[in-house]
């Protein structure tokens, strides 16, 4: 598997609780398909705090993706719910738990905030 | 109506037709089947022996079924028709045509019932544009179905046709050859299924759960029942009140639909055909109008837009963290992420208004449980008025998109264009704060604040939020105030200069609590003035303005809506008969509608054109329209909750007679309240 597929999981565990909901719920499986194989994330997601583990258990949503796709959402270069909506992903269970990978996934690269786009609007005339 | 197309829903799954049922679509002709911000079915054309069909009657028994009388050949030729057809459709989840051929004649006849069928899968958004698909579309027979589809790379979408009766089924379309009987009759029944398939064929949607509601006629037709039932029943003197009261609610019943994530928790789709999707702004200003008749649809709303709530920076998709969106969509083009819609958060009004729903429901309803389960959530929204919303850092909300190739560039309910301009009829520069958008403010800092001290046991954030919104108060008051016009402007734009456009935007900031009392009468004098009032409702814009267009979308109609808020705004402030005036204009102009308000109408003088005339391109039925007639009543007959009571303080012009309004649900129970033109009862049951 991929070294940012890695170090992401790893920081999920870590940090995840940080962009979380209090209220959110929830196990999902990601199936990450690379060659032919096929690796397994678990991540357990309980009052906001996050567990990561390798097992292959049943989870309320299953996601299934090429692992070098994975690694372009989680680099925020590609969204979870348009690449739902052309399969390059799928999805099974959990809708909400779907609209929620967003918030675990890093933003876009380059995204800024409003008053910074502004300033640079009127820098650029 | 000319041209007008006969339209069938059940949420945001709709068939729009020409009179005899046929779909011909064209980018001047928005017809088809439609589902999942898809078009399903651009043709579907049925022939009597080579002949096309007339309707000699339509008939709609309900919102998700019509039935069509039909001859072959064009009215005008016909004497004496010895075939007719009726043609029954319906839409409860997915589209079905039982068609019935009767042979009148005394001899057995023979006929070739033909039906073309064809689909371009064109996304929502792009009805009534010229699109060349980038996909490929196929068609194919199998085992006696008609599968039509669009593939482009993994992404598909697909119709199947079935019949009952036995056809020949080609490419094009399904021919049966029959022979009835004298005097007698022979049906089918046709079934289209809209598909949104993965590449192993299985439909995406069946494998999230808890995804799709099973939808059938009987099903809805007992909702429909039940949701009529618990509506108040109201009875007035003047007969138009009453149609339009039942069509709002029946339309609003039929623009419910289920989203994905929360199919036993319908919301209102903001309207037909252009916005039949999930929006942000739709719902919340509709379940606002509609909460003292049907709450639940406030919760709903407040439940499905928490899920969706913005959590990260997105320069495409306009988002924040706390924002609210602006409109989700599920078709093409946002799959292949050249529209933003998935969804998209350019609307700078959804996330302060989030707060003040989620108040009012409260005050309603008693239902404190919601409160505390949505504390982050209205936190969120509050922290984005002030931290991402105010983009020049002076406390007021602005907007500015990012996303400066699909996004939107007015990001408040007067989205067009040109909606914002000065009174020369220029354009601003960016950011904008437009003038509602700081009464949302204001309001949501208020309402914020009496959550904060009464649910979430935060009393230094509620005096922090009051000192906000005071401080707001005084220096919008200040800042916006026109004073050669005497009214505030329409907005700020990023140099700092005030757009001076007369608009009716001013009417938002009654309801909201931002004005001055000593400069409540001025605003008053202006709406009901000559420029901003048509005799039938108030203006979008004032005429006179540079960009005033009778029959501009956001620059000179009349919305229902706007003026239902802003009769209830005239009415917080004391002004009962300038309120009174607006509901009965809106009241008066739904009779030349069936009782079913657009979304907007021409914005011309009422002695010019006796009669509303209909904006060409409006939806409809649209949510926020047929909320109108709704707070208009609440409005009329002074409803506030006041703790745990109701207060009825009706104020009714003459033509409304006698009000009565009852079993008005809330946390009281149920309760009645009667209007007359003077007069003032409340009756607790």
């Amino acid at each position: 598997m991929s070294k940012a597929t890695i170090k992401f999981f790893e920081a999920l565990a870590r940090h995840g609780h940080e962009r979380l909901l209090k209220k959110t719920n929830g196990t999902i499986r990601f199936d990450l398909e690379r060659d032919d194989e096929v690796d397994h994330w678990f991540v357990e997601i309980h009052g906001g705090t996050v567990r990561v583990s390798q097992q292959n258990s049943d989870a309320d949503t299953v996601i299934r993706s090429d692992n070098a796709f994975f690694d372009r959402m989680l680099r925020g270069e590609a969204k979870p719910l348009p690449a739902w909506l052309r399969n390059d992903i799928t999805f099974e269970g959990q809708f909400r738990l779907i609209i929620l990978l967003e918030r675990l996934f890093a933003p876009p690269p380059g995204a800024r905030h409003p008053r910074a786009a502004a300033r640079d609007h009127r820098r650029r005339g | 109506m000319k041209n007008e197309l006969v339209r069938i829903l059940d949420g945001n799954i709709f068939v729009l037709s020409d009179g005899s049922g046929d779909i011909d679509a064209k980018p001047a002709v928005p017809c088809g089947y439609f589902s999942f911000d898809t078009r399903f079915l651009s043709l579907w054309r049925l022939t009597i022996n080579g002949e096309r069909v007339s309707a000699l009657a339509v008939d709609d028994p309900s919102y998700f079924e019509v039935r069509f009388f039909l001859v072959p050949g064009a009215p005008t030729h016909y004497v004496d028709a010895k075939v007719s057809v009726i043609r029954e459709r319906s839409v409860a989840g997915s589209f079905e045509e039982r068609l019935t051929v009767l042979n009148h004649s005394g001899e057995p006849a023979e006929f070739t019932v033909r039906v073309d069928a064809a689909c371009d899968f064109i996304p929502l958004t792009m009805v009534g544009q010229e699109h060349t698909p980038l996909g490929r579309l196929y068609q194919r027979v199998e085992d006696g179905r008609l599968h039509i589809g669009y593939v482009r790379e993994k992404f598909r979408r697909e119709t199947v046709i079935s019949t009952t009766e036995p056809a020949q089924v080609d490419e094009q379309g399904l021919t049966y050859h029959i022979c009835i009987e004298p005097h007698g009759q022979w049906t089918t029944t046709l079934h289209a299924r809209g598909l949104v398939l993965r590449p192993d064929g299985q439909d995406i949607r069946d494998h999230v759960y808890p995804g799709r509601m099973r939808h059938d006629t009987a099903r809805l037709q007992d909702d429909l029942r039940q949701w009529l039932g618990e509506a108040p029943q109201l009875s007035s003197d003047w007969e138009p009140l009453e149609r339009t009261y039942r069509r709002s609610l029946v339309d609003l019943a039929a623009l419910r639909f289920s989203p994905l994530t929360l199919p036993t928790e319908p919301l209102p789709a903001a309207g037909l055909p252009w916005n039949a999707t999930l929006t942000g702004r739709d719902p919340i200003l509709t379940s606002m109008q509609v909460l003292p008749f049907v709450p639940e649809l406030a919760v709903h709303t407040l439940r499905m837009l928490a899920i969706d709530q913005g959590a990260a920076l997105d320069d495409f998709l306009d988002e924040e963290p706390g924002k609210i969106l602006h409109e989700f969509r599920y078709g093409e083009m946002v799959a292949f992420e050249e529209c933003p819609q998935a969804p998209y958060f350019g609307a700078a009004d959804t996330t302060p208004l989030y707060v003040i729903l989620l108040d009012e429901y409260e005050r309603w309803t008693g239902n404190a449980d919601i409160m505390r389960e949505f504390e982050d959530e209205a936190r969120a929204a509050l922290h984005w008025i002030g931290e991402y919303g105010d983009i020049m850092g002076d406390g007021y909300v602005w907007y500015q998109r990012r996303n400066e190739k699909t996004g939107l560039e007015n990001q408040c309910w007067k989205e067009s264009p040109t909606a914002i301009s000065f009174r020369d009829g220029r354009l601003p520069s960016l950011p904008r704060a437009t003038c509602e958008l700081q009464g949302y403010a204001y309001d949501a800092k208020i309402r914020g604040a009496r959550l904060a001290r009464q649910f979430w046991h935060d009393p230094a954030y509620a005096d922090r939020l009051e000192r906000e919104a005071a401080d707001l108060k005084e220096r919008f008051n200040r800042d916006f105030w026109v004073s050669d016009g005497e009214y505030y402007a329409l907005a700020l734009d990023g140099d700092g200069r005030q757009v001076d456009a007369l608009s009716s935007n001013i009417g938002h900031l009654l309801w909201s609590g931002i004005v001055d009392e000593s400069r409540a009468a001025k605003i008053a004098e202006h709406l009901l003035g000559p420029r901003l009032f048509s005799g039938w409702g108030v203006r979008t814009l004032a005429r006179g303005e540079g960009q005033y267009n009778p029959l501009g979308y956001h620059v000179g109609t009349v919305w229902p809506f706007d003026n239902a808020f802003i009769a209830w705004g005239l009415r917080r402030y004391g002004f009962h008969h300038e309120a009174g005036r607006i509901a009965e204009g809106i009241i008066d102009a739904s009779r030349y509608f069936q009782g079913r308000l657009p979304e907007a109408f021409g914005g011309y003088d009422r002695e010019l054109t006796r009669h509303p005339v209909q904006y060409p391109a409006a939806n409809s039925p649209q949510a926020l329209a047929t909320g109108a007639p709704l707070l208009l009543v609440r409005t009329l007959l002074g409803l506030e909750p006041y703790g745990e009571d109701l207060v009825v303080a009706p104020a009714l012009p003459e033509r409304f007679g006698r009000i009565e309004l009852l079993d008005i649900p809330g946390r009281w129970g149920r309760v009645d309240a009667i209007g007359t033109h003077q007069e003032a009862e409340a009756v607790g049951r």
